[in-house]
């Protein structure tokens, strides 16, 4: 590539270089961050609300103004700017599309501000890409939630912005119409190739649509990956119960060999690979023992000796089951764990697995991964638990 | 209709008709004293205005529907530039109003924070006092030795105000300026309550939403704001123009014979001159005049599907 071109590339990087924000009330929505999003990325802010992604991104749009650090779009400073100076555009939470002007006045509102006189030909042609030719001469009240969704993109994506923000844009819609349009905004992203930084407290939002994710908590970044990474090699107990779930099991290091961990929990041992655990391991220290319910076996107690050798065992009594169709969940009282979750296929389902049956829980043990056990185990569960 | 269509079938089941038609009347049960009261203080009155209109005669031999509709024409030629003073003076007041309201309106809705309340209270406090009460305090505002006629004097205003003609020499007080002043006064608060009531509803991620579309703080208001606010524009202007055209305390207290506006010219035939006839048709010119600009200001503003 031509030095040109590797100039126009990164125009479209966001680099917040230790940006804070702390509200004149003494409340500090956001602690000192710093984060990269390269250009051409959708990236997500995922977290519970008044964990500061929405007040990061406004900082972003310049709509509110850090307490400390700086902002860059490319190679220039914007933190001092106004919003209607910086070549991003937001898609706002329940929209705000402009009442008193109908759907292709409120279209083409950024193009006119900025003196642009022929407006006709772009605004039909963006109303096109967002299917909604026909209700141009509308007002947004008249409009369904969804189609008001499309508006406020179409209305942002107009302008060509370097990045586009996007806050909670898929809150107000239901189930299916939000899945919908989690294809139409990632197909449109591809499309265009413009940075998305999107907030989302829905963890399966952040995990389908984005390259990226940050998962915030109280003010921070807990953790920045792929999805796949963020939900198997969780780091902190707050990523590991807030996307999706996980069964966390309070262990103490044994003896190490090789890049295997052996652990003692309750009166069985457990093993973890050294290199999925994010806690220092020194012997006789704690350590939070995680796996996700899904990579879990269950076998009835009578037939526990057919269960291979060099799998992690546990033993315990189905507490609850659920069937959901193409899985069941099991919800299992064990000594080292109350309320250890399994979900199991239904490929061939064994009738003795009803509540008060003695089963043997096991796994792999790469699917095992380890975290520092000075935190709270139960970090992340209430979060998700009010979405 | 479909009430109606729905009694035969539903006549068997004898037990189910009683509170169905019971239910149905409540509407027009709660309606009735709103209706009763507009009956005997509106409509009963506007009837006995117009037949007063029509009639001739005198307060000794009495007065006798005689379908003279001539008054009108009589009063119209006679009392014309009172009429045109007071569409004026009732003009001007609205604008300055508006002029004053807006800013202030704007402040309370959107920057005043936990001083909301206590600038609406400011606001609304006048209302503790008299009308009469307050008006005659702007005569001593205003009065001919006072420090305010004394500050526009050193100042030069009166000199311009003056050549304008609506002052004259060093006065103030009766004055077309008194009585504008007097009249923008009484009715600020009907021009403010409306403009914050329709401000505070504008969702202010509308003024972000402008601002991320490129539209600097002066066009957000051009654009967004103000076309928003339209609503209490027009409600306030509504509220501020009808009572001030039709108001006689504010000519009276701070005005001369030569600021006459036509609610004195009323007064005066109804309680002094007790040519009953005319004032009532003076007061039916006026609300026809009202009514038809009234009627042309909200066409003109288009404000239907913004309320």
């Amino acid at each position: 590539m031509t030095t040109v071109t590797n100039k126009t590339d990164n125009t479209g990087d966001v680099r917040l270089s230790g940006i804070s924000k702390t509200y004149d009330n003494g409340f500090t929505a956001v602690q000192p961050l710093d984060l990269t999003v390269p250009q051409g990325s959708f990236f997500a802010l995922l977290g519970a609300s008044g964990c500061g992604k929405t007040t990061t991104l406004r900082m972003i749009a310049g709509l509110e103004e850090p307490s400390s650090g700086t902002v860059f779009l490319g190679d220039q400073e914007v933190t001092s700017l106004p919003p209607y100076k910086r070549p991003v555009n937001t898609v706002f939470q329940s929209y705000a599309l402009f009442p008193h002007l109908d759907i292709f006045e409120n279209v083409a509102f950024g193009l006119r501000r900025r003196g642009i006189k022929s407006v006709k030909k772009q605004v039909e042609d963006m109303l096109e890409l967002v299917q909604l030719g026909e209700q141009a001469r509308k007002k947004p009240h008249q409009l369904s939630g969804g189609q008001q969704q499309r508006v406020a993109v179409a209305r942002a994506l107009i302008n060509t912005p370097k990045v586009l923000l996007l806050d909670e844009p898929l809150g107000a819609l239901d189930l299916k119409l939000r899945r919908q349009m989690q294809l139409e905004l990632k197909r449109i992203q591809t499309e265009v190739g413009i940075t998305f930084i999107h907030v989302t407290h829905d963890q399966e939002e952040a995990m389908t649509m984005a390259d990226t994710v940050a998962v915030m908590n109280a003010g921070r970044v807990e953790q920045l990956g792929s999805p796949a990474d963020l939900y198997e090699n969780p780091n902190t107990t707050f990523v590991a119960n807030f996307l999706g779930t996980s069964n966390l099991i309070e262990a103490e290091v044994d003896t190490k060999s090789g890049d295997e961990i052996v652990l003692k929990a309750g009166g069985g041992k457990l093993v973890l690979p050294e290199a999925r655990c994010s806690a220092p391991t020194t012997t006789g220290g704690k350590v939070l023992v995680g796996v996700r319910p899904e990579k879990i076996s269950l076998t009835h107690a009578d037939e526990a000796g057919e269960i291979p050798e060099g799998r992690n065992r546990i033993t315990g009594k189905i507490a609850d089951s659920s069937f959901i169709g193409v899985s069941t969940q099991y919800v299992i009282d064990s000594p080292v764990c109350p309320e250890f979750e399994v979900y199991a296929q239904n490929i061939d389902r064994d009738a003795r697995l009803v509540p008060g049956a003695d089963v043997v829980l096991h796994w792999n043990p790469a699917h095992t991964f380890g975290l520092d056990a000075a935190q709270d185990i139960d970090a992340g569960i209430q979060e998700e638990a009010a979405v | 209709m479909s009430t109606l269509t729905e009694a035969p079938p539903l006549a068997p089941v004898p037990e189910k008709k009683p509170p169905r038609k019971r239910g149905r009347l409540v509407p027009y049960w709660l309606l009735l004293p709103g209706i009763l009261w507009l009956v005997v203080f509106f409509a009963l009155p506007m009837v006995y205005q117009a037949s007063t209109s029509v009639q001739t005669g005198s307060l000794e031999e009495g007065y006798k529907v005689t379908w003279h509709f001539a008054t009108y024409w009589d009063a119209l030629s006679e009392y014309w530039p009172q009429f045109l003073r007071s569409l004026l003076y009732a003009g001007a007041a609205t604008i300055l109003c508006l002029v004053l309201g807006y800013p202030l309106a704007y402040l309370i809705a959107f920057r005043a924070g936990r001083w909301r309340n206590l600038i609406m209270i400011l606001v609304i406090a006048p209302f503790f006092t008299s009308f009469l009460i307050r008006t005659l305090a702007w005569k001593t505002i205003l009065a001919d030795s006072g420090p305010v006629v004394g500050a526009l004097n050193t100042l030069h205003v009166l000199d311009v105000t003056s050549w304008l003609g609506w002052t004259s020499g060093d006065r103030v007080l009766a004055t077309p300026l008194a009585v504008v002043c007097g009249l923008t006064y009484n009715f600020l608060p009907f021009m403010i309550l409306p403009l914050y009531t329709s401000l505070e509803r504008i969702d202010v991620r509308l003024h972000e939403a402008a601002g991320d579309l490129y539209a600097r703080p002066i066009t957000t208001f051009r654009r967004v704001t103000f076309p928003l606010s339209m609503p209490g524009v027009v409600s306030g202007t509504l509220l501020t123009f009808i009572p001030a055209a039709g108001d006689y305390v504010n000519a009276d207290l701070l005005g001369s014979t030569d600021t006459r506006m036509v609610g004195n010219v009323i007064q005066t035939q109804f309680l002094r001159i007790l040519d009953y006839p005319t004032a009532a048709a003076l007061s039916f010119i006026l609300m026809a005049a009202i009514l038809a600009m009234v009627t042309v200001y909200i066409r003109k503003s288009g404000t239907e599907d913004l309320v």
